[in-house]
């Protein structure tokens, strides 16, 4: 398996939209997508939790070829706070309650789009890796912050 | 269909949505904080700026392999919490998944 790439992103996008899933790209994955320059390993998608979502969800994933068991759809459609999936063309983070951000609908109003990629913003990505102030966020938060105050200034 | 999400051509064209606290609009403070911005950050800031978005993917996107984290195809966590303490009793500390 290779590295996630523009064009599953665009898969991603493509299918989730035909199924209509609430999503929104967090962590670092989604501050590059705002152009922040690092490395990373995994997509996150912060995921609205309603029965709906999760079954379009599944469906979504299951149409971009990965091999959920029925015992796995339903933990998606129950929406469990955490789901990670390695069984797919790319690795995938589902993240019903992301640290640092009270639900979904406000950082649904607070998102930004990227080519069509609904992404959150950079402000509650910053909070997000301040809550959960693992090793891996708190190097990697200073030079965030510093893209913060550099994206401001090309807005 | 619902269009759902409007698409941009350039490369980092963002539709942005009350981004500025109101230090960020205080002139005086954003330029001090722009000041604070180390140079080497900068310019790969400048230089990833220019970039199109399907390079920028492909310099950030990596593949490396994970001990533990990568080897099992699903996992569930009811609660966020719960996979925190997953990482940290199960993970390498230097993967970095441990809180501070």
């Amino acid at each position: 398996m290779g590295a996630f790439d523009y064009r599953q992103a665009e898969e991603v996008r493509d299918a989730f939209g035909r199924h209509h899933v609430r999503y929104l790209f967090i962590g670092k994955s989604g501050a590059i997508l705002l152009g922040f320059p690092d490395t990373t390993q995994d997509a996150d998608l912060f995921v609205e939790r309603s029965t709906a979502n999760g079954r379009a969800i599944v469906q979504a994933l299951r149409e971009l070829g990965f091999d959920l068991t029925d015992d796995q759809a339903v933990d998606i459609e129950r929406g469990k706070d955490f789901v990670q999936i390695k069984n797919g063309p790319f690795d995938l983070d589902l993240i019903f309650a992301p640290d640092g951000i009270e639900c979904f609908a406000d950082a649904w109003e607070r998102r930004l789009e990227v080519e069509g990629f609904p992404v959150c913003h950079l402000d509650d990505i910053i909070a997000s890796k301040e809550a959960t102030n693992r090793q891996k966020d708190r190097e990697s938060l200073p030079r965030l912050r510093s893209f913060r105050t550099y994206w401001l200034s090309k807005q | 269909m619902r269009e759902y999400f409007p698409t941009y051509t350039m490369a980092c064209t963002i539709e942005t949505m009350d981004v500025r606290t109101r230090n960020d609009d205080d002139p005086t403070h954003a330029a001090s904080m722009v000041d604070d911005i180390p140079a080497d950050w900068w310019e790969e800031f400048e230089a990833a700026w220019g970039r199109p978005l399907k390079t920028r993917m492909r310099y950030a996107f990596i593949r490396t392999y994970k001990p533990v984290l990568d080897d099992a195809p699903f996992r569930s966590f009811e609660t966020t919490e719960a996979y925190r303490q997953w990482c940290e009793r199960n993970l390498p500390d230097w993967l970095g998944y441990g809180r501070v």
